[in-house]
Formats: C-alpha cells, structure tokens, sequence
C-alpha cells in the first residue's frame, strides 16, 4: 500500500449524453410533463483497476473518447467515480490540456498564486519560489501580463512550470509536452526525470507512441472505457498502433 | 453545518483569494476602480433623495440617513447574491481542472459583499458626521444585525450558486426578484405608512426586518421587539438550512454541467 501513490479498484463511471440538454426552468417543468427520456447514459469507464508505484511513470493511451481525460479528472477528484475506490497519496496535481484553471483577466503571477493556493501551499511558499516559476516557464517579460494575451504554448509553460515548483507526490500530465518547443520539451524531460528519482510519480496521457515508449516504465490502452491492455510500454504501443490501424480500414 | 464552518477555517487563503480577486475583476479597466462601490448608493441616494424628498414630499425624519442605511444594507444583500449566483458558472475554467470544495466560491462572494458593506458603511459615517447626526450606541448592534445579515445572504447564495449551473435562467428571475425587493423592502418609504394587511405579508420577509433593525438601532436609539428579532434569526437560519440542502444535492455532480 505505502508503496503505491495510487490504487484504483473497479473504477466506473457514467456520464449523461444529453439529446436536449434542459438548462433552463422552462424546459425542465415543460420536459417533465412529458416524460421523455432526454438522456441516454454513456459508460464512459468501465471497471478501471490499476496502480501506479512510488517513482513510477504511468502512461496511457486510446483513441478520443477513450475515457483518458474522465480517469485523469477522477484522479484529481474533480469528477466524483459512480463505483469503485481511488486512493492517492500526498498532493495530487493535473495538469490537463487546458493550462491550471487560469483566469484570463488576471496576470501570469496572480494566476500562479491563485492556482498554488488551491492545489494547497501556503501564500508564504509561493513568495520565494515565484520567480524560479517564472524563470522556468521563460515568461520574465510577460510576468505581468493578463493571461487572455498568451499564446496556448505560453500557458500551458506556465501551467506546467507552476505544477512542478508544487512538487506534488503525483503529476497528471495530459497532452502536456506536445505543446511546447524543443528546448522547453527538453526541460520538462529533464524536469520529469528528477521527479521519478525523487520517488514521485507522473501519469502521462499522450497520443505520442515515443514519448511513452521514452519516458514510462508501464503504461496502459483504453479502449472504450476498459482496460485493454497493461503493461510493457512497447507491448502497449504495438497493441494500441494495431489496433488505430485496423480502425483506418 | 458545523461541516461549513470547518470547511471555511481550513480553506481562508482559499476564500480570501477568491474575494480579492473577485473585486479585482469587478474593477478591472475601470478609471475609477474601487470607487465605484461608493459612487453607486451614492448616486442612487441622490436619485430616491430627489425624487421622494422634493417630488412626493415624504416626511421621514433624517431622511438621507434613514435612505442611505437601507440602501446599503439590501446592497450588501443584492451585491452578495448576484455575485455568489455566478460565481462558479464564472469559474468553469478553474472547476474543470483543480480540485476545491464547491462551497468556496459562494462563501467568498459573501466576504466579497461584506468589504464592499464596510467601505459603504463608512461613507453612511461621512454622513452622519456631515448632517451633525448623532447616533446613541445602540448603533454597535448594527455588528449582530450584519452577522445575522450575512448568514442570510450565505445560505441563499449557497443555494443560488449550484442553482445557475442546473437552470441558467435563475439569474434573470433572481434579478426581478432583487428588483421588485427593493420596492418592497422599506428603504425610501416608512413601513408603517402601508396599509396592514400589506404588511402582515411583507413582515414575513427577513431582509425586511434586517433593514428594520438597521433603521432602529441607527436613527430611532430603539432595539427591535422580541418578537421580531426571534423570527429573523429563526427564519435566516431556516433559509441557511434550505440553501445547504439545495447546495448539497446538486454540488457532486455541477462539474459535468459545466
């Protein structure tokens, strides 16, 4: 137990695919009355068990829709699983394909105070490491600069440079390095590589085969919600490549 | 309940981010920032001054200040529950992607209301000294009226909150209702210049009797009746009560509606 970071055990999930979605009064008081069926439920995760160990890197793969950003989600507790336990240990940080929750009408530094407060450390902690923050995500010009004005790649630096000066037990990256140039994808390897010595772990989601093959040390394919596979990374891809191949035909 | 409070012990930087970056964005590009939350009961002083102190000649005894307490108690009413109503529709971005328990965003809104309530407080100070009013010290119960006050507007706004997810168009019906509670609420007119039987209805209201409250302990030196101070505390806690439950059922599954 104490050597895991994270269990999973029979995860499913369900979501509601909304026909026509009733987002206001009206149509909820006018749908009742007429009581048809306005949704249909989509398993979206199926059974779900893994573990991933201390100073393990976890990858994952599948297609779109697979489920990979719902598990991730699950993860970080921001979806609640219908059936079945999660268990982390320590803090938990995604950092998902949309930045850290940042504001757009706030500032590349009050966005890092505002998200690091959330994710829980202390005003104090984030005073004396705001600069190395900045300096990593190579944002010195722009530090005070509202976020609407940045560029997906300048926010996706930031939010992983934040994530990482965190220095969580577990970070879940998804389509993280993708976004970045070469020499920033060489930081966040680098980054990542200290990580896994110091007995953290890293969930990866990616539709890269090389960087799973290059950076995990197991990784899993989700097809439609389960587990198709789980294991050797090179096993993983090859199984995950055939199978993209035949759907082609 | 108790769950509530720890929960806002534990999570004050939460909070407090949250309520200064609230009144950040609600002033941001503008010339006058800050000020506006005084301009604003200010201008709508003038407004109901002119118009009931020259045009309808009401006879209230200090009239401005008898205006300008009520006007800043509902505004501290209205100003906690808009902003707590869109407060996690705004921050679909942030919910999406970090965990924090749904309860903050509503929670700080009321903090949010509560620094604008003091500011304007202490414009309602600027007055009293300037029309020589002065208040006998019953006006330090105004503490126990705003605490009472700002369990109200908590627990409606915890209920408005996850509401304007699942229904968007409580924010227009929650403006009408704001709307039509400033005129029902006696804050330019003296509640005993209605008929009875209107106000056996409009008693049953408890920002009607916070506001009357105001009126008592800041210009009349009176405290409220017995009566009247056990039904606002036991029907803000009963409102307390039902914004919670209403806030609980919905709060699990708010994300996916984002």
């Amino acid at each position: 137990m104490s050597e895991n970071s994270i269990n999973v055990k029979n995860l499913s999930k369900k979501f509601r695919l909304y026909h026509e979605k009733r987002t206001t009064l009206y149509e909820s008081i006018t749908g009742s009355i007429n009581r048809k069926p306005h949704y249909e439920t989509l398993q979206v995760l199926d059974d779900i068990s893994f573990n991933v160990k201390k100073g393990e890197s976890f990858g994952i793969v599948g297609r779109n829709g697979s489920g990979k950003t719902t598990l991730l989600r699950i993860l970080s507790h921001i979806y609640q699983p219908d059936s079945g336990s999660i268990e982390t240990n320590g803090i938990v940080v995604p950092v998902l394909a949309l930045g850290l929750g940042f504001h757009p009408d706030l500032t590349a530094i009050t966005n890092i105070y505002q998200s690091s407060i959330l994710l829980g450390i202390s005003k104090k902690q984030i005073k004396e490491k705001i600069d190395d923050i900045i300096k990593f995500a190579e944002l010195e010009k722009f530090a005070d600069t509202k976020l609407k004005n940045f560029s997906s790649g300048m926010q996706m630096r930031l939010a992983f440079a934040t994530a990482v000066q965190v220095d969580p037990a577990v970070l879940l990256l998804d389509e993280v390095i993708a976004v970045g140039d070469v020499n920033f994808q060489k930081k966040c390897l680098a980054v990542m590589q200290d990580f896994k010595k110091r007995g953290k772990s890293i969930v990866l989601v990616s539709h890269s085969s090389t960087s799973i093959k290059e950076l995990c040390d197991r990784a899993m394919f989700l097809k439609d919600g389960s587990i198709e596979i789980i294991g050797n990374p090179d096993h993983v891809i090859n199984s995950y490549e055939n199978y993209m191949s035949k759907l082609e035909k | 309940m108790v769950g509530i409070r720890e929960e806002m012990w534990k999570n004050r930087g939460i909070l407090f981010n949250f309520a200064t970056t609230d009144l950040k964005i609600r002033y941001k590009n503008s010339v006058l920032g800050v000020l506006w939350s005084i301009l604003e009961p200010l201008l709508m002083l003038a407004v109901l001054f002119f118009v009931f102190s020259s045009m309808f000649k009401f006879e209230i005894e200090n009239f401005p200040i008898y205006l300008l307490s009520g006007i800043i108690t509902y505004n501290f009413f209205k100003n906690g529950t808009t902003i707590a109503l869109s407060s996690l529709s705004n921050r679909s971005s942030l919910i999406t992607q970090i965990y924090f328990p749904r309860s903050i965003p509503a929670i700080s809104s009321c903090f949010t209301a509560g620094i604008m309530l003091i500011v304007e407080l202490a414009v309602l100070g600027c007055f009293m000294a300037y029309f020589q009013f002065t208040p006998s010290l019953t006006i330090l119960y105004l503490i126990p009226i705003y605490v009472l006050a700002f369990v109200l507007v908590l627990g409606v706004s915890l209920g408005l909150s996850v509401l304007n997810v699942k229904f968007r168009d409580i924010e227009f019906i929650w403006g009408i209702v704001l709307h039509a509670g400033f005129f029902l609420t006696p804050i330019f007119y003296r509640f005993d210049m209605l008929p009875e039987e209107i106000r056996n209805i409009l008693q049953l209201s408890p920002i009607v009797q916070i506001v009357e409250m105001v009126h008592h302990v800041t210009l009349y030196g009176t405290l409220p009746t017995l009566n009247s101070i056990l039904y606002s505390v036991g029907s803000v806690f009963a409102i307390l009560g039902i914004g919670y439950l209403i806030f609980r059922r919905y709060q699990a599954r708010i994300v996916e509606e984002l």
